[in-house]
């Protein structure tokens, strides 16, 4: 399991927030950190690993956790 | 009160739950299609919209011309379209979504998608019915262009069937020959994956391309001769209630219900089915507030973005296309001021 430096919680929230919110996000981090997002948006679950590659980020994991439930794990390049 | 069992519920459901699956499964949401190309360079979705719109265009042509459907172009009025296209695209950024795609995730348990809703419906009944009604009646009939015959004005006029055709048909090559059929080796789906997984888009427009077939056909015997809408069914519903019943649940009220139905179902067997509320009250006001703009504007342009787009584009009526560009940039100055200003 790697080490998560920081959790973003986008539950609750539809399209574009919880993708915003990565990008946002992932902008303020530092080369090499580890972010895991819990997402419960479908769209956005999809999205938001392809909007993470296209930036140069690395998507360690990919988990659906439960009911309409995702975590993603994020290394910041 | 009198329902139309044969003609309107059982059909409006049944075709309302078939596009209920294809909106859930495609994820497709209008105001993710015209905002993602701005803001995360993604045209998937976008596609999926002209996919399904060129489908419909070929689709109303041929039906036409053998006399199973008789086109139906909403007229144009062009102060109500720009202003109500404008307020319904800025509305869809507080939302959170556009009218199909608000009504769909209602199914999949979002409560925020709820308020939304329920403000959509009441924004509809103010223009239509309510305090606004005088004044938006008034706006289009000031601005109401027709053919000299008083048609709606299309841009084929008489031949217009015709020029949809021509220009489906073109479309649809060009759409094949460098989108879809690129995308069908790269972005696959298996028969056991179709009732799981997100569909690929070019999947998605096909399908909602010929809902929109079937949704002509079944309406119109239903005496209602138009294809999809959103807006006027929740309205219908909620007129119904404030008439006291006097008035009827017609087949487009049945078929935003079986959105709903048709979005639970699915969600659920996918595992995509959970009761959602925003953390943050303040967006729960903001949906409500964005609901409200969309009902509104859309009773001012004489349609959503369903209505207009999805519905209205393939019968090349100006007054939808107008309206179309109006949601788009609304979409997108909202989606600029919340999103992008300050990155």
């Amino acid at each position: 399991m790697v080490d998560v430096t920081e959790t973003l919680d986008v539950k609750g929230e539809v399209c574009p927030y919880p993708d915003v919110k990565s990008k946002r996000k992932v902008k303020k981090m530092n080369s090499g950190e580890i972010l895991k997002i819990i997402v419960d948006y479908p769209l956005s679950a999809e999205r938001i690993p392809e909007t993470m590659k296209k930036l140069g980020h690395e998507v360690l994991s990919y988990e659906k956790t439960g009911d309409s439930e995702w975590e993603i794990i994020i290394k910041i390049k | 009160m009198q329902i139309d069992i044969i003609n309107a519920l059982i059909p409006g459901l049944i075709v309302g739950i078939l596009f209920g699956l294809a909106l859930q499964r495609g994820r497709f949401c209008m105001y993710s299609a015209f905002r993602d190309p701005l803001m995360l360079k993604e045209y998937k979705l976008l596609w999926a919209v002209f996919l399904a719109i060129l489908i419909e265009m070929v689709g109303f042509a041929i039906m036409h011309y053998f006399g199973i459907i008789a086109l139906n172009p909403k007229p144009l009025v062009w102060g109500a379209q720009i202003l109500g296209g404008f307020i319904f695209g800025i509305g869809m950024g507080f939302a959170g979504g556009c009218a199909s795609g608000t009504t769909y995730r209602v199914g999949e348990g979002m409560m925020g998608s709820l308020v939304a809703l329920i403000g959509l419906t009441i924004g509809a009944y103010l223009a239509k019915f309510g305090v606004l009604a005088a004044w938006v009646a008034q706006l289009q009939t000031d601005t109401r262009i027709n053919f000299p015959d008083d048609t709606a004005l299309t841009l084929g006029g008489e031949y217009n069937w015709m020029l949809m055709l021509g220009i489906g048909v073109i479309g649809l090559v060009l759409m094949f020959w460098k989108f879809v059929l690129p995308a069908m080796k790269t972005e696959t789906i298996s028969i056991g994956e179709i009732f799981k997984k997100g569909w690929p888009w070019w999947m998605t427009g096909i399908v909602i391309g010929f809902i929109g077939m079937i949704a002509f056909v079944s309406s119109a015997a239903a005496g209602r001769n138009y294809p999809l809408g959103i807006t006027a069914g929740w309205l219908g519903i909620l007129n119904f209630f404030v008439t006291g019943g006097t008035t009827t649940i017609g087949w487009l009220s049945w078929m935003v219900i079986g959105i709903v139905i048709g979005a639970f179902i699915f969600s659920f067997y996918a595992g995509e089915w959970k009761i959602r509320i925003p953390k943050d009250p303040k967006k729960i006001v903001l949906q409500f507030i964005g609901g409200l703009m969309m009902g509104t504007g859309a009773v001012m342009a004489m349609g959503c973005n369903i209505g207009n787009i999805l519905s209205g584009w393939p019968q090349l009526s100006v007054g939808s296309i107008v309206t179309g560009v109006f949601i788009i940039l609304g979409a997108w100055v909202i989606t600029y001021i919340l999103f992008m200003r300050d990155e």
